[in-house]
């Protein structure tokens, strides 16, 4: 199989098909909804959740101007779900910069007239993270929990203990800060430490 | 050449509040003495201002007694050396939660000397108005470039302007119901009363009868409803009913957006000039937040603006072409515009929305390569414009539904504070772009073009004025496309401060822009008021159309380039206002039908 041409090379040398035509002056309409038009390589379209990359952080949702991106929870059934709505898109593609690992993809698509509305929806479900301890579940979802693994250096892990505590919930994490507390009395280095391990644990 | 840093808002001294004039104890005196004209006001009214700051570089504020404020609106507008200074707009904001009180700001822009950036300042004269009892003596009583912004804040706000001249409802739907304002803070930005429509028309003048045109208007395909009075064939007197695309933008931005947000809904204001808000917003932070964007950004941002006005002048002139009969013109005019389109989406990825703003610079860089382009496809309009304007202006169909017909003389148009390209053709000298210090978001400081002005006042000089301007538009790409600066395009923001205030603005194709925030706790934004171009240039429609022909109104109506989803971002609803003096409102109308005419 042929290689593909750098993204930077496609950029160069892509050119709209009526250009061609527009200068021969007339005539200069086309034909729209019965053929394909591409659009150029920069054109914003509608994103596209990559649900494999999806780590179900959210950050996509808070930046999102009309909504088209919303973040539930569902405690019972330990699910969280991103939910896009391709008619509310503005098309800013905020969510795109903003998403720590590259899941929102953005894609030159534009035509999204359907007679279905559900066909504009796609939803990604995370599995959320569950604290034995407690029975519950956590707020956050087993993959940013994957993700804070992957991108914590080895030490930092060690220094704060986080193997065993970034899976439980925030009372269960503060009720073992308080029995530690007990535990290390007077030692004001290691309270220090387990004050501030809670924040590594949050991601 | 003066870059950014030279602004005295940037240097870094002990106390930035106090330098920048925000601090109780910044020295008055001090700043009274920076721009000529501020000494005066305070000598005159000394005894009536509580407080003198300033807001940000050539913004100052003044807060005054309730009681004097027409006079000092008046005492800058009618000022005999500075001739070309305007009542811009005016916000009313609840500041009940801050400090009990709610507060109305008219705000002039005061033009020391033509085009002088770093001369012209903005004056904000804020008033503070008791919660229990939201009046102020009105301002619209003598000058009607206050009359919908007066009607604008009663509907929103639940102020009263006493003594104003048309106090019927402006911006609130038929059916909304009495005593309910939306934009005090305990209203929620969800909640949607509705009751029984009732309509408020002005009743048709004796001997006249009615040519309703609208809802939606023929031409911009836009709503918007003119009640023609008319006798015979010519028209006597207008009512204006709009404010049927009010979509409650600023609430919500205010109810639920941060201040990031707020950018993307600011941009899709208007469909034409909606790079122009967006711009005008970020400025408005970026002036709060006091932080100084790249020259990369501001080169890109230039750019993309005059880029926005070329294809805006070109649409506007085959929309006229096409209302006076001349449809060849109007399928020329837009075969131009296409290659603008084209290029602005490969440079930004959208034809229109171009969402390249963020506060603080611009999302995307412009790439090397896309320079030879940008200058290929203006200097192909540039050809084209200039062959398109030799048929057209020697086509007859054009230049005789053209010439002579709306007339806005000047002193109509200053009355009424009309901008843009609108007043330039009466003879005003006005450019935002040049007036006021538009150089924190925007390199138009360091190029060199000119501002066409026509005298005659007609529909003809106005497409001459916005011609010109398409030309200097695209003398000012090649420009910057030459200068571009290297280096980054976007500085981070932070947090911004709590409770300032701050005014951007850009001259869109239509007239300037203002944006004025201020902001509240947690990032978020206390009040957001936009105030599009028509919104001060629709009001002195009935002064075009009074004594032309039905056949005219179309064109007439179009040739201040209206937009009526930008003016009704916030709802209103107009009516022609005259004659000016202290009457109730029956009075007003009886008086309104024996009349004709203020000017």
């Amino acid at each position: 199989m042929a290689e593909a041409p750098p993204y930077s090379e496609k950029l160069k040398s892509w050119d709209r098909f009526e250009a061609e035509r527009f200068s021969r002056k007339a005539p200069i309409t086309t034909p729209y909804p019965f053929i394909d038009i591409e659009k150029p390589p920069e054109y914003r379209g509608i994103p596209h959740i990559n649900p494999e990359k999806c780590i179900g952080c959210g950050a996509c949702a808070n930046v999102c101007p009309p909504d088209a991106l919303i973040m539930e929870w569902d405690k019972e059934h330990g699910v969280k779900r991103l939910t896009y709505n391709a008619a509310r898109c503005i098309r800013c593609a905020r969510c795109i910069e903003v998403c720590p690992t590259g899941a929102m993809e953005p894609t030159t698509r534009f035509e999204i007239a359907t007679n279905n509305k559900e066909d504009l929806v796609e939803v990604v479900e995370h599995k959320l993270a569950y604290c034995e301890d407690c029975d519950e579940y956590l707020d956050f979802t087993e993959r940013q929990i994957e993700y804070v693994r992957n991108i914590l250096p080895r030490e930092i892990f060690h220094l704060y203990a986080l193997e065993d505590r970034i899976k439980l919930t925030q009372e269960e994490k503060m009720r073992r800060t308080v029995v530690k507390l007990r535990e290390t009395e007077g030692n004001i280095y290691s309270t220090f430490i387990l004050l501030n391990t809670r924040e590594g644990g949050e991601e | 050449m003066v870059t950014t840093r030279d602004l005295e808002a940037h240097f870094e001294f002990e106390c930035k509040a106090c330098e920048n004039g925000h601090c109780s104890k910044a020295d008055v005196e001090k700043i009274l003495a920076e721009r000529k004209g501020l000494k005066d006001f305070y000598e005159t009214f000394k005894e009536h201002i509580r407080e003198c700051k300033r807001m940000t570089y050539g913004q100052y504020m003044f807060v005054i007694d309730r009681e004097i404020l027409p006079e000092a609106v008046l005492w800058w507008h009618n000022h005999p050396e500075f001739k070309e200074t305007h009542l811009s707009t005016a916000v009313g904001t609840d500041e009940r939660p801050l400090n009990g009180k709610f507060a109305f700001i008219p705000f002039l822009n005061v033009q020391v000397e033509p085009l002088n950036m770093d001369g012209n300042y903005w004056v904000f004269l804020k008033t503070y108005m008791p919660a229990d009892d939201p009046s102020f003596p009105s301002v619209a009583a003598k000058l009607p470039a206050a009359l919908w912004i007066e009607r604008e804040v009663k509907d929103l706000l639940g102020f009263n302007p006493i003594n104003h001249p048309d106090p019927r409802r402006l911006i609130l739907p038929e059916d909304w119901p009495e005593g309910v304002y939306p934009l005090r803070k305990d209203m929620d930005y969800k909640h949607s009363p509705i009751t029984e429509p009732k309509t408020e028309y002005r009743p048709t003048p004796k001997d006249t009868s009615l040519v309703p045109m609208g809802p939606v208007h023929a031409g911009v395909e836009e709503p918007a409803h003119f009640r023609l009075f008319v006798k015979g064939e010519e028209i006597v007197d207008v009512d204006y009913r709009g404010f049927y695309s009010h979509r409650g933008i600023e609430k919500t931005g205010e109810g639920r957006l941060t201040y990031n947000q707020i950018l993307f809904l600011a941009e899709r204001i208007c469909g034409i000039c909606g790079y122009q808000h967006s711009v005008s917003y970020a400025m408005a932070v970026e002036r709060l937040a006091d932080v100084e964007i790249p020259d990369r950004a501001r080169y890109i941002r230039t750019l993309l603006l005059e880029l926005e006005r070329i294809h805006n002048h070109l649409l506007w002139v085959g929309i006229a072409a096409h209302l006076v009969g001349y449809d060849t013109g109007f399928m020329h005019a837009w075969r131009i515009r296409e290659p603008v389109m084209w290029l602005v989406e490969r440079l930004t990825g959208n034809r229109k929305q171009y969402g390249m703003n963020i506060v603080g610079g611009v999302r995307r860089d412009l790439l090397d390569y896309r320079k030879e382009e940008v200058l290929k496809v203006v200097r192909q309009i540039r050809e084209d414009t200039k062959k398109f304007l030799d048929i057209a202006l020697n086509t007859n169909t054009f230049i005789k539904r053209a010439e002579g017909v709306g007339i806005l003389p000047y002193k109509v148009a200053k009355a009424y504070s009309v901008l843009g390209p609108t007043a330039r053709a009466s003879g005003r000298k006005i450019d935002a772009r040049l007036d006021q210090a538009t150089k924190t978001a925007m390199a138009y400081n360091e190029v060199d073009f000119k501002v066409p002005v026509y005298k005659e006042g007609d529909v003809l000089a106005r497409v001459l004025v916005r011609m010109d301007e398409l030309f200097e538009s695209i003398w000012i790409v090649e420009q910057l496309i030459d200068q571009m600066p290297g280096g980054n395009i976007m500085v981070p923001i932070g947090d911004l401060p709590e409770y300032e205030e701050a005014l951007g603005f850009t001259e869109a194709h239509r007239g300037e822009v203002v944006h004025y925030v201020m902001t509240g706790e947690k990032n978020k934004v206390y009040r957001w008021k936009v105030r599009a171009p028509t919104y001060n240039n629709l009001p002195a429609i009935p002064e075009m159309l009074k004594g032309y022909h039905v056949a005219d109104a179309p064109i007439i109506i179009a040739s201040i380039d209206p937009c009526y989803s930008c003016t009704e971002r916030v709802q209103f609803v107009d009516i022609k206002t005259r004659k000016v003096k202290v009457l109730t409102e029956a009075e007003f109308n009886e008086l309104s039908i024996k009349h004709k005419g203020v000017f």
